[in-house]
């Protein structure tokens, strides 16, 4: 069986990269205050305009950059079991271990199956008892018949 | 392994944005003289010097960044591939000895 070891260097030194770019984007933003190429109180000089402007776009990026490291890492972590996966969502379970906010759709789908039960059942005794009342009527009739003739037979 | 599985093993998503502090420094490096606020032929002003360096710094550990994560996940792969085989040529020799 092969067990799989994390290497965790590559991801540190991704880490760590845009770490230091990041402290870079940090500096070139403070780097025309510090350094005193812009006047106080003036105008932004192009170079200050430039400088910003790219040190905010790098420190954002080196930020974006750490954090697609640092998941990565974390996935590599959990991949190697180190850390433990993410519970999955439960799947909804069956109407007794169902909590009780989905006990009300629950419990509306279980009225209509049984009202469907219940109709389904209602229209059966319905057929019955017509059939019954046929089958009860024709024998009353022939009863009837049978009568009328035997009266006839003794008259 | 799949030379796309490979390609995403050797490059991540993270690398894909230090390419673009690469360019980014490159920008940084050539923006004095692309802008000429450095003047042609003088000693080079602070900012020039600033943003030379820091273009410089940018270049340099981006590269490192995204070359040390290769070497690193390409050490990985040839372990891996090494590890498969060695398990193959095990699984090879107990099944010739259940064999005999």
């Amino acid at each position: 069986m092969s067990v799989t070891r994390p290497s965790l260097g590559k991801y540190i030194c991704g880490m760590v990269a845009s770490l230091a770019v990041f402290l870079a984007g940090g500096w070139l933003i403070l780097a025309p205050f510090a350094l005193g190429y812009q006047p106080y109180g003036a105008d932004w000089v192009s170079q200050t305009t430039n400088d910003f402007v790219v040190g905010i776009c790098v420190a954002v990026v080196a930020l974006i950059s750490f954090a697609l490291f640092f998941f990565s890492l974390l996935g590599s972590l959990r991949a190697s079991g180190v850390i433990a996966a993410r519970p999955r969502r439960a799947v909804p379970a069956p109407v007794e271990t169902a909590p009780q906010a989905a006990a009300a759709p629950a419990a509306a789908s279980n009225q209509s199956d049984l009202d469907r039960t219940l109709a389904t059942l209602a229209q059966a005794l319905a057929a019955d008892l017509n059939a019954r009342r046929q089958t009860g009527g024709d024998a009353q009739s022939n009863q009837l018949t049978e009568q009328h003739i035997t009266n006839r037979r003794d008259a | 392994m799949r030379a796309g599985e490979v390609m995403r093993r050797l490059v991540p998503p993270g690398s894909y944005v230090l390419v673009l502090c690469f360019l980014t420094g490159i920008w940084l490096t050539i923006s004095p003289f692309a802008m000429t606020t450095q003047p042609s032929g003088q000693h080079w002003i602070a900012s020039t010097v600033t943003n030379v360096t820091i273009g410089s710094i940018l270049m340099v550990v981006s590269l490192l960044g995204i070359l040390s994560f290769m070497g690193f996940a390409l050490r990985d792969l040839m372990r891996e591939a090494q590890a498969k085989q060695l398990a193959e040529q095990a699984a090879h020799e107990e099944a010739s000895q259940a064999a005999l």
